[in-house]
This record gives structure tokens, C-alpha cells and sequence, in this order.
């Protein structure tokens, strides 16, 4: 029986009186019980198709044409209050922000039975008992305390866990489930999915899973329709799709993504990003032409979406041919001999004292324990570790930014909480940070320039504002910026272009190491692709050391020398790249490993292969 | 890009106006006042408004108990309010702003000690607080300019320092300090063009407030003397009057009533206009 039936959808928005279709001819057929993936990067218009079924679009945004049939029944053209009776009974939704999503002035238990009346259960006492039951189920512990639990105790998997029960909670046929692992850690994320897989096959359930990791869709999915722009760029099996694409989105999306094992090969990196929905409205032909690797004057003509002999359809008039995108092997170079250290950690630690109570204080925190390591000069280091894991806290400290409360880190020979003015001066041209998100390091009321080059003016510094614009110059080249972006404002920016203003403000006073605190996990994949090449290249180009703080193994792996592992505050690992990755000792960094799935469909992907041989 | 944001809202171009009808009213009041404000006609005391049954011509808005011009009054009343409005407020911006900024800024021991201060200072009612230092200071126009900024600091300090703990959370704070700024530096650089859409529109609420105050105290005569034209003054005189000439009450009444929605209308519409945080930000969003 089809649940879901989309049909030739179009979702548009009013851009100054023009229409502006930001999804178009999207057709999919989901059928009972089956898991059907959107895949895109953002900006693809994959949550328009969430929010078009949720009735929840955005003002000025519409579903203008097409049909999407629930059970045989066309939501766009239901009336209000129908859809809304169909709204978290036979339609649920898992959405991507959990907490957010959980208001956090009631109790679970509150939310819960709010939801449970809401679906008719009419006796207080039953639904105590089935919001426990619920949560037993999607394998909370304790749940009976649980409900007396307020949002801001749980973490973020278990208010996800809480939402997931909810969704499920009305033997909904349709859940739809927007990123819903995006916002959390890593090894939560594996558990998440299996635990959505898990009720998906109990309640007989169909799934819409929209998300922008291909590799966990081949997974989980048994279709995917891979996005861009708003129109379908391939649609089929999962597996075809993933292991035959045939559309140079979808292959160049492959390749954008470092593997976790076999050789290292260079990324493949699409120039600029997704057209934003003013370009949309100008563009002809493919929409992703401009960006196409492979593209034919026959590209201006806009591709239909057909099965061009790959058992899957495509909208590429190239699928047939055979596109020059095969990955190319980055030889590596020869093994880096440890010259003197630039950055020398010996037996950190960190303590924070314990809030303050109604009588004396709760315990203090231990934010670094014992922590010892040294960088070589150009030579790149990983720091993983779950949130919580102490990551930041060692970034401030190398930074000058909090004092270590045991032992000594020095930078470029520089005691970091030696506080003279010289120190302090020469701690600037030593080291510098890169922020993880753009969108709060870059000062929206500052042209780039003016951001760039601050490191210029600072202090007793006065370089005129000629000198200014022809060092940003300078440094835009490096990063790949044009020239001309120096006098605009970040909002101006794309998502990219901000983290490489980012990386150019950094760079301004030269130093010789530099902390990067997750700066390409907020991006999407075909651009993180661009930065993990630029860096690669800035490296060979200016040489510097860096301390590369990630969760994500697979960039870890792709840029970094050797590795730390931190766990709670202490280093459980450290090496080689390759070794840690090779043969993990630590506990964590196998699961960390094991939260990814292997790029070849054929290996099984077992997440948490140790808890359930521990349990054994 | 914000200005004109700022002024498509109603509210600021109401209020914009407003603000501006006072303003021109005590700037060139020399030359708009068709009479000295103080010169008095005793041949035409009490005169109704022109257009009223015996109201006449020379005195557009008729003429108080000693025969003075009433318009002639208003327009100069318009100075001496502005003149407590916009050095209150500006006294008070600057002390409740730097203390604001510094609290919020370093944090630790002296946002303790500034946000207690705080609190002990607001815990007094602010009518009887300023009544008491008009009494310890000495009657007079710049005494009641002293009170106001004494009671109204503290609401620039605690609404600043929320906002700055706010702007300190943004990473670029940090990186201005990576980059080698020093303290002062920051502030001004990094943390005050964050504040100021916030500081404008309580500079802007303030004159409102002070208009005010200030005509209260008048009233009570601890403001200007008898014989400078100020709203309050006016109609401190018109009550002996009130019955025969209600006017002499009402006009200065209004007069005070458009400053003051003046202020408020333009403090409420820069709000609107101006915190929407970043109003580019979310230009790119799908």
C-alpha cells in the first residue's frame, strides 16, 4: 500500500511579486513500511518537502501545483482542520533541534500526557502508565523518573529519544524525521538511527528521512531521491543509487566526503555553493550546470528525469557518458621527521570550582586531568572527543584564555599565562584561533576587510587603512576569495565564504599555530570539501602547525598527522593517524570508529558491536 | 540600510515629527514667539483663544493671569524642556553606559559590585528619591538635571549590562581579543556597536521621562524660577484661574503630552526597527 504519494510538486516562494519555485517537478512514491531518504546539501529545499506536508511553510512560501496524496487523500488540498486531525496522530514528526523542540518549562511527563490527551486518551492514570510504557520502549532508563524530569536535565540524544517515543506513541503511518540526528554527538547519532530503524519495523511504520549524509541514508534507506536546488537529481533503490550514481552531483557529493580507510585521494571540490533562492530565480537549464564538472552546451537545456540505464532515474543528459570523475590518489608525502616543538603541554589540568549551593558548594568539575602533548612545527594535530570531552577548555588554555590550574603549556617558547605585555605581544604572532561558527566570530557590523585585518590595529598598532585593504587582498587571494568581497558585509557572505574569513583573520598576524575549534562541521559536504583543500594547501603554502579540534574521524583522517583522543578530560589515545585509525586501543576511539558506516555497502555496519559483546 | 528600515515604521516617522515640532519650537523660539513671553498685558488678561467668542487675534492662543501670551510661552516652555531632556538623558546614558559596559564586560567581583549598587539604588521609590536630592542639591534647572541622571542611571546599567553579557557569548569578542586588542579597545570596537540600537531607544524613552520630571518639579517650584517660561510653571500659575480659563491648564497639559508621546513613540519604534538582531542574517535562508 503507497503511504505517500508526491506528484509533480511545486513549492514556490513570492520573491518580491516574482515566483520563485524552490522545489519543483518532485514526485516519489513512499509505500508502507519502507524508509525513503531526501538527500541534499542546505539550501536543496529538502525540509520545504517536511514543512509542505506539515503545513508549516514559511510566510510567502506555497505549494502552488502538484498533488501529495496521504492514504489516497491530497494534503494540499484538504481543508485546514482535516489535516490538522491527520497532524501527530497519522502523520508524526522527529524534528532536528531537540531541545528546542521540548518546551522547557514542563516537565516531560507534563508534554507527554498533554500529547496523549490530545490523541484521546481520556483517563489521567492510563496515560500515565502508556507515557511509561512509551519511553520504556525507546530504551530510556528509569522512565517512571524520567517523567518528572524537566528538558534541561536530559541530554540531547535522550530528548530525542523522549520525542521519538512521542512520534510513535499514535501508531502514526508516516513519520517524518528532519535531520534528526544532525544536532547530536556522533556516537549518539549511530544509536538514534538504529533506534528510529528499531520502532520503523515494530510499528510497521514508513519513514521519510531527510538528511544530508548520503553514506547514512545507503544505510538506512530503502529509496533515496537525492536533491539539488529543489529538483530531483536522482531517484532509485539505495543501493543503486549509492553505488551506481550516475548523476555528477551525487558522485561529486561521494568524493567531496574524505574515506575512512583505503588510500588518502585529494576531495573532490565543486567551486562556489548551492544558488541561493535570488539566483534560483535567474537560473536556465540544469541547475547544476554551473557547478558541473562534466557540463556540455547541452546543459542549457533543462535534463528530464529518466532511467538512462543504471536501474535508478537520473536528470543528467551526461548520465550516459562516461564522466571523468574517478578519484584521484594523493601520494603521501614523506613521513614528517618531529622537528623542535611549537607547542608543548606538559600535565595540564583543569578544575573548575563547583557552583555554589545553599550551604558550601557542590563538587568541582575536572575539566583536564594529567594532559601531556606535544605539536611539531607544520604539523597538524586532531583533537577528538565527545562534547564534554575537554576539547575547548585545552584550546582556551594553549589560546591564553583560561589558566591551566596544574602544570605548564608553552607556545612558540612562550609560557601561556605569562601575562607581560612582550608575551602577550608575541602570543599574538604565535597563536591564533579559527571559530566554529562564522556566523558568531565575524562582527556583522564590520566589512571583511575591516575584519580581517583587525589584528593590524590592534593594541598600539596603527596601519592605515590602505595598508589594510592591500593586505586583506593579499589574504583573500590565499584563501580563494575574490578581491572584491573585501568591502562586504558577513551577511553578504555564504556559508563558506564566512568560514573563509574566518580562517583569513587567523592567518593576518602569521602565527605559527592554530587552534581550529570543528570549523567545517556546521558546512556542507561539497564545501567543507573546498576548505579541507584550501587548508591542505595553506599548510604547503605558509607552513604553520594546527591543532584541529573535530568528531568527525573521516576529516580527522584526511588532514591530520597524528591523533589525541580525549575522554573526560584525560588523553586515551594518542598517535599516528594512520595506527589510531588502523588499530584503535581505546574503548571510545572504537566506538567513535564504529559510529561511522563503511563507505562499501558489503561490510556490515555493527555500531555497537563492543556493548553488545560487553553484554554477552 | 538601517536608517531607512527605521524609518519605514510609523511609529518613528510619528514620533519623528513630533520630536521634531518640539525641537524646531525651542531651537528658533527667539523668532517663532510672536511675543515676549514675559511681557504682560494688563488690558488683556485671561483672553480666551482667537477663534473663541472674545479671543483676540494678536494672541493666537490667548493670554494668562498677568496678560502674557500663552503661545508665546509654550514655544519658550519648549527650551527648558529639551534642556533637561537631552542633558538628563545624555548624563544618565553615560553614567548608567559605562558602568553598564564595565559590569558586563569584566564580570567576576565588579559586575557584582555594580549590579548591587544596582539594586540598592532602585529598591529607593524613584519620585521620593528625587524629591529628596532636589532638597539635599538646592532648587534650580541644573540641580533637577543632577536628580534625574542620579535616579535614572540605574535602568541604562541593568538593561546594558543584559545586553553586553549577550554580545560577549559572540566568538568575535574573543577573536578581537586573540588579535591583540586591549579592554578599552574591545568595548568600543567590538561590544558598543552592538548596544547602541539599545542605548539610542532608551536615550529616546528617557527624554520622555524627564520631560516629565521636570514639569512636576516645576510645578512644585524646584525647578526653574517664577519668572522663566516652563510648562510646569504654567501650569503651576493657572490654578488659581482654572475655572475661568481652562485653557492656561489644557495647553501646557498638551504641550507636555507631544513631547513626551514624541519621545516615546520614536524610543518604541526604533526598538522594533533596530533589535531584530542582524536584520541581514537571514537574507540567504532558503
Amino acid at each position: 500500500m503507497t503511504i505517500l504519494r508526491a506528484e509533480r510538486v511545486v513549492v514556490a516562494a513570492d520573491l518580491e511579486g516574482a515566483r520563485v519555485p524552490v522545489v519543483r517537478d518532485l514526485s516519489f512514491r513512499l509505500d508502507e513500511g519502507k524508509v525513503l531518504g531526501l538527500v541534499g546539501e542546505s539550501g536543496a529545499g529538502k525540509s520545504m518537502i517536511g514543512r509542505a506536508i506539515a503545513n508549516l511553510l514559511p510566510p510567502r512560501f506555497a505549494t502552488v501545483e502538484g498533488t501529495l496524496r496521504f492514504l489516497g487523500a491530497d494534503l494540499v488540498a484538504m481543508d485546514a482542520d482535516k489535516r490538522r486531525a491527520l497532524l501527530g496522530r497519522d502523520i508524526a514528526f522527529i524534528p532536528q533541534e531537540p531541545r528546542a523542540a521540548l518546551n522547557p518549562v514542563y516537565t516531560i511527563g507534563h508534554q507527554f500526557d498533554e500529547h496523549l490527551a490530545r490523541l484521546g486518551v481520556a483517563s489521567g492514570r492510563e496515560r500515565r502508565g502508556l507515557a511509561r510504557d512509551h519511553l520504556a520502549a525507546v530504551h530510556l532508563r528509569d522512565p517512571e523518573h524520567l517523567l518528572e524530569a524537566y528538558p534541561h536535565q536530559l541530554s540531547g540524544g535522550m530528548c530525542q529519544r523522549v520525542l521519538i517515543a512521542m512520534a510513535f506513541a499514535s501508531d502514526p503511518k508516516l513519520v517524518v524525521a528532519d535531520e534528526p540526528t544532525t544536532a547530536l554527538d556522533v556516537t549518539i547519532q549511530a544509536r538514534i538511527v538504529d533506534l528510529l530503524s528499531e520502532m520503523r519495523r515494530t510499528h510497521g511504520t514508513s519513514v521519510l528521512l531527510i538528511t544530508h549524509d548520503l553514506r547514512l541514508a545507503a544505510r538506512v534507506c530503502d529509496d533515496i531521491l537525492v536533491l539539488y536546488a529543489g529538483r530531483p537529481a536522482e531517484y532509485g533503490p539505495a543501493r543503486a543509487v549509492f553505488e551506481r550514481p550516475a548523476h555528477p552531483y551525487t558522485r561529486c557529493l561521494q568524493l567531496a566526503s574524505p574515506p575512512l580507510d583505503g588510500p588518502r585521494r585529494k576531495l573532490q571540490s565543486l567551486p562556489e555553493h548551492m544558488p541561493t533562492l535570488r539566483a534560483l530565480a535567474a537560473l536556465q537549464g540544469c541547475r547544476f550546470a554551473p557547478r558541473c564538472p562534466t557540463r556540455i552546451e547541452t546543459c542549457s537545456r533543462e535534463p528530464a528525469l529518466l532511467d538512462r540505464g543504471h536501474d535508478h532515474v537520473v536528470a543528467c543528459h551526461r548520465a550516459e557518458a562516461d564522466l571523468a570523475l574517478s578519484p584521484e590518489i594523493e601520494h603521501p608525502g614523506p613521513a614528517r621527521r618531529i622537528s623542535a616543538p611549537v607547542v608543548k603541554v606538559e600535565s595540564v589540568g583543569k578544575v573548575y570550582p563547583g557552583p555554589r549551593r545553599w550551604l558550601g558548594r557542590a563538587p568541582d568539575v575536572v575539566a583536564l586531568a594529567d594532559v601531556s602533548f606535544e605539536i611539531g612545527r607544520d604539523e597538524f594535530v586532531g583533537l577528538v572527543g565527545e562534547s564534554g570531552s575537554g576539547k575547548s577548555t585545552l584550546a582556551k588554555i594553549l589560546l591564553g584564555l583560561e589558566a591551566p590550574t596544574t602544570g605548564k603549556a608553552s607556545v612558540a617558547g612562550i609560557d601561556v599565562t605569562d601575562p607581560s605585555a612582550t608575551a602577550r605581544e608575541a602570543r599574538i604572532t604565535a597563536i591564533q584561533m579559527v571559530f566554529q561558527d562564522p556566523q558568531s566570530a565575524l562582527n556583522p557590523r564590520r566589512r571583511v576587510a575591516d575584519i580581517v585585518t583587525q589584528a593590524m590595529i590592534a593594541g598600539r598598532r596603527r596601519a592605515s587603512w590602505e595598508e589594510r585593504l592591500a593586505k586583506t587582498k593579499t589574504i583573500l587571494a590565499e584563501v580563494g576569495m575574490p578581491a572584491d568581497l573585501a568591502l562586504r558585509y558577513p551577511a553578504e557572505l555564504s556559508g563558506g565564504q564566512r568560514q573563509r574569513v574566518n580562517i583569513a583573520r587567523a592567518l593576518c598576524s602569521a602565527p605559527s599555530v592554530l587552534v581550529a575549534d570543528e570549523i567545517v562541521s556546521g558546512l556542507d559536504v561539497s564545501v567543507q570539501a573546498q576548505l579541507l583543500n584550501l587548508l591542505g594547501r595553506l599548510r604547503a603554502e605558509l607552513g604553520f602547525a594546527m591543532l584541529f579540534i573535530s568528531h568527525d574521524l573521516s576529516v580527522v583522517r584526511h588532514l591530520c598527522d597524528r591523533v589525541l583522543v580525549l575522554e573526560k578530560g584525560r588523553v586515551v589515545e594518542s598517535g599516528p593517524t594512520e595506527g589510531v585509525f588502523a588499530s584503535p586501543a581505546s574503548p571510545y576511539a572504537r566506538a567513535l570508529l564504529r559510529a561511522v558506516p563503511p563507505d562499501d555497502l558489503a561490510t556490515p555496519w555493527r555500531p555497537f558491536a563492543e556493548a553488545e559483546d560487553a553484554a554477552a | 540600510m538601517r536608517a531607512r528600515a527605521a524609518w519605514r515604521s510609523g511609529r518613528v516617522r510619528i514620533g519623528g515629527i513630533l520630536v521634531a515640532i518640539v525641537l524646531v519650537a525651542g531651537i528658533l523660539a527667539p523668532w517663532l514667539a510672536p511675543h515676549d513671553p514675559e511681557a504682560q498685558d494688563l488690558l488683556a488678561l485671561l483672553l480666551p483663544p482667537a477663534w473663541a467668542p472674545g479671543g483676540q487675534a494678536a494672541f493666537p492662543l490667548g493670554t494668562d493671569t498677568l496678560g502674557r501670551c500663552v503661545l508665546s510661552r509654550l514655544i519658550w516652555g519648549a527650551r527648558v524642556a529639551l534642556y533637561v531632556a537631552i542633558l538628563a538623558s545624555l548624563g544618565a546614558m553615560i553614567l548608567g553606559g559605562v558602568l553598564g559596559h564595565v559590569a558586563g564586560y569584566f564580570g567576576g567581583w565588579v559586575d557584582r559590585l555594580i549590579s548591587r549598587a544596582v539594586d540598592v539604588w532602585m529598591s529607593f521609590p524613584p519620585v521620593v528619591l528625587s524629591l529628596v536630592l532636589m532638597v539635599g542639591l538646592g532648587v534650580g534647572i541644573n540641580n533637577v538635571v543632577l536628580a534625574i541622571i542620579l535616579v535614572d542611571w540605574t535602568r541604562f546599567c541593568r538593561v546594558l549590562r543584559a545586553d553586553v553579557l549577550t554580545v560577549m557569548n559572540r566568538d568575535y569578542v574573543t577573536a578581537a581579543r586573540l588579535a591583540g586588542f586591549g579592554h578599552v579597545q574591545t568595548i568600543w570596537r567590538e561590544v558598543l556597536p552592538a548596544t547602541l540600537p539599545l542605548l539610542a531607544t532608551l536615550v529616546s524613552l528617557e527624554m520622555g521621562m524627564a520631560v516629565v520630571v521636570e514639569a512636576i518639579l516645576s510645578v512644585v517650584g524646584m525647578s526653574v524660577e517664577a519668572n522663566v517660561p516652563a510648562w510646569g510653571v504654567m501650569i503651576a500659575d493657572s490654578r488659581q484661574a482654572m475655572y475661568q480659563a481652562p485653557w492656561n491648564l489644557i495647553l501646557p497639559m498638551v504641550a507636555i503630552l507631544v513631547a513626551v508621546l514624541g519621545f516615546n513613540l520614536l524610543g518604541d519604534g526604533l526598538r522594533l526597527a533596530l533589535d531584530a538582531r542582524q536584520s541581514g542574517a537571514r537574507a540567504e535562508a532558503p
